[in-house]
């Protein structure tokens, strides 16, 4: 459910608004909303110097969020709530503190990164030296050739090939060329041509596109036999050198870190308050602040102000007449066991206030569908089973322990449904177990399961349209009955087929046929002229249900076929083998899609009938506790 | 004769709306996949996006099924 809210009115002396606003953060329930119009009364503008502050204590942040993530301590929490506000003492020196760490961390990152890069290169060359070292070492004995060095990528046999003949062409027999694969799979390539030549011939290798390794010139020397053993011992260097970064990380993370993630929870809490300043609406000597707080906690927060500020500051409850409740902010409240499928509606825009919550149908029909679909005692077991674990690695509030939670009963019902249709690992239970369908057959009964599959749709849209009267009887009443009567012809409907195929007796034909001609004119005066597409779009959203049948047809049939590989391919073990590889797909397959599907006919086909998205969440002044609640630029 | 005609019909059934679905879901795909970057919120509609066309193929399923069964009896 969406639980009720009050609006309240809070009216001080000007000169306390700063001091109010101190206590509403440490209180954590007021969701500010702009005071409405009321006489001689001005939106509270931030002042020059405070605008100031703002930017300044933005950048700030942002360099102390940026120096946390450098020193990878982003995961922290900020302060309880409650603790002294900080001084502006404080504030300038977490901004200098934030600037300076950021500055010695990025400095510390940059000279990891060049390390990295430098062990990188000189490993090259050691390749390079490796494959080379006679013919490098005797490069000091030829006065008049240069040598170049050339790294090819492997199999790059053409571009030796063609090198070679333009060599030729280029200078004739007056160079050698000497390859060499390497460890990593390119090839080494060492040209030593005549002095006079080299001019030519570093045109040309610049015109093939070869990559060149020249000799660094920091490691000193116009060859690499010179270049080599510095480069040899710069590589011993290189990782106590990057141990000693690591230590100094380290060091600068444990001296700051906490210090950082008191100074992040203190700028952001200084930020909302300026952010905050806005939403109030002041005369010369008083100020106004309104905003939404959950209809039971009124009381406290009253009796917390009244309790500070004594007669200084009065609260009032604004009357419902006097606010439009899309305006108000959403907060969903369902028992315990419902809850988790809240994650489901938050994949939606949130409802508007004063509509319905569809969480508890949710949580009823989303692992129904599911379990119809899956309908398999052994995958059933084996989901129940990743659900548990997942339960156990998650910790309580996370998004993976909600999923856990929604698996849990998708689990139970796949279970329940396995055994309805005598299905375990497809026909394996049967087979071995003897283990018979109680309701039906999925491989064989195909007619029956698609008439239960359009029947639960033809449920669920009538729910559904049933919920759009209740959802919208005070708001839209004529909307409200558009819906009604459309829920009325679909049961009409449903009741005029089964008569037709005598499930119903034949008498029941011509009465309904007769209260549907007469609740068609019906609809189309409530609705307008769309009344019949939307009713033939509405029918065609019970046809849709017909997914769970085709679905679950597919994930049963693929099951036999893996289960059918053991005697069809020669040897056993392989037999076996191939049928746990399929049925892992076929796992994998029915996880996936009964979920999208599930979901689909929710938010498409259920929730079309009624639900009401754009809700504001409920987003209450407070002290700031998680990341994601960085103000707004 | 009439076998073949009915057991063509409902391969057609199934292919056809298969092949449509298919080409649905190859414009669906880059296109929500490249509006994600831009806006990681939006992993819901891509969801019902890519579940949509799917109703083609499924509802073709349940015509192919239903042609097979109506000449069984």
């Amino acid at each position: 459910m969406i639980i009720e809210m009050s609006k309240v009115r809070i009216l001080g002396p000007r000169d306390r608004l700063a001091d109010v606003l101190r206590s509403l953060q440490d209180i954590g329930v007021l969701h500010l909303a702009p005071p409405g119009a009321l006489p001689r009364l001005a939106p509270l503008q931030l002042s020059s110097s405070q605008e100031r502050e703002r930017r300044h204590l933005r950048d700030g942040l942002e360099n102390v969020q940026r120096a946390l993530g450098e020193l990878g301590l982003t995961a922290g929490q900020g302060p309880s709530a409650g603790g002294a506000a900080p001084s502006p003492a404080d504030l300038v020196r977490w901004v200098r503190l934030g600037w300076r760490v950021r500055r010695a961390a990025e400095r510390l990152k940059a000279r990891g990164a060049a390390l990295e890069e430098e062990r990188a290169l000189i490993l090259k060359y050691q390749h390079f030296f490796s494959a080379f070292r006679s013919l490098l070492e005797s490069e000091a004995r030829w006065p008049n050739a240069t040598a170049y060095h050339v790294l090819l990528k492997s199999g790059d046999t053409e571009t030796i090939r063609r090198l070679r003949t333009s060599l030729t062409a280029l200078i004739g027999d007056e160079f050698q060329l000497y390859a060499q694969p390497l460890p990593s799979g390119e090839t080494a390539l060492l040209v030593v041509v005549s002095a006079q030549a080299a001019g030519r011939v570093e045109r040309l290798l610049a015109e093939a596109r070869v990559q060149e390794i020249p000799v660094p010139e920091t490691y000193g020397g116009k060859s690499l036999t010179e270049a080599i053993p510095r480069m040899l011992l710069r590589l011993g260097e290189i990782p106590g050198e990057m141990q000693a970064v690591q230590r100094e990380r380290d060091a600068l993370a444990k001296s700051h870190g906490a210090e950082l993630r008191r100074a992040r929870a203190g700028l952001h809490d200084r930020l909302r308050e300026l952010e905050a300043l806005p939403l109030s609406g002041v005369t010369p000597h008083a100020f106004v602040l309104e905003g939404w707080v959950p209809a039971d906690g009124r009381g406290d927060l009253e009796a917390r102000l009244t309790a500070t500020f004594g007669e200084d500051v009065a609260v009032s409850e604004i009357s419902k007449e006097e606010w439009k409740s899309e305006e108000a902010p959403v907060v969903l409240s369902n028992p315990r066991l419902l809850r988790p499928f809240e994650t489901l509606i938050r994949l939606m825009p949130l409802p508007h206030y004063g509509t319905i919550d569809p969480t508890p149908f949710v949580a009823v029909f989303f692992p129904a569908f599911f379990g119809l679909m899956m309908g398999d005692v052994g995958y059933g077991v084996v989901l129940a089973a990743l659900g548990l674990v997942l339960h156990a690695r998650s910790k309580p509030g996370t998004l993976l322990r909600n999923v856990s939670e929604i698996i849990g009963p998708c689990a139970l019902f796949s279970i329940i449904a396995g055994l309805l249709y005598g299905e375990l690992f497809g026909d394996l239970g049967t087979r071995w177990l003897g283990l018979k369908p109680i309701l039906f057959s999925r491989e064989e009964a195909l007619i029956p399961f698609l008439l239960l599959a359009v029947a639960l749709g033809a449920v669920h849209i009538v729910l559904g349209l049933g919920l759009g009267v209740a959802s919208n009887i005070r708001r839209h009443p004529r909307a409200a009955l558009g819906r009604g009567v459309s829920a009325v012809m679909i049961v009409l409907i449903v009741l005029a087929l089964l008569a037709a195929v005598d499930v119903l007796p034949k008498s029941f034909f011509t009465p309904v046929v007769i209260a549907l001609l007469v609740a068609f004119p019906v609809l189309i005066v409530l609705e307008g002229v769309v009344a019949p597409i939307e009713l033939l779009s509405t029918l065609g959203n019970i046809l849709s249900y017909a997914r769970i049948m085709a679905l679950g047809v597919a994930s049963v049939m693929l099951a036999v076929v893996a289960n059918r590989m053991v005697g069809a391919i020669g040897s056993v073990t392989v037999g076996i083998l191939f049928a746990l590889l399929f049925h892992l797909v076929n796992f994998a397959i029915a996880l996936f899609s009964p979920t999208i599907h599930a979901l689909r006919l929710h938010y498409v086909e259920f929730f079309g009938k009624f639900y009401s998205p754009g809700g504001v969440r409920y987003e209450p002044f407070g002290h700031w506790t998680r990341d994601t609640a960085t103000p707004a630029p | 004769m009439t076998i073949l005609f009915t057991v063509l019909a409902a391969a057609l059934a199934v292919a056809i709306p298969a092949l449509a679905t298919a080409w649905a879901q190859s414009r669906i795909g880059p296109a929500i996949a490249a509006s994600m970057a831009e806006k990681p919120e939006l992993s819901t509609t891509a969801v019902l996006m890519i579940a949509i066309p799917e109703t083609m193929v499924i509802l073709g399923f349940v015509v192919a099924v239903l042609i097979l069964f109506s000449k069984a009896a």
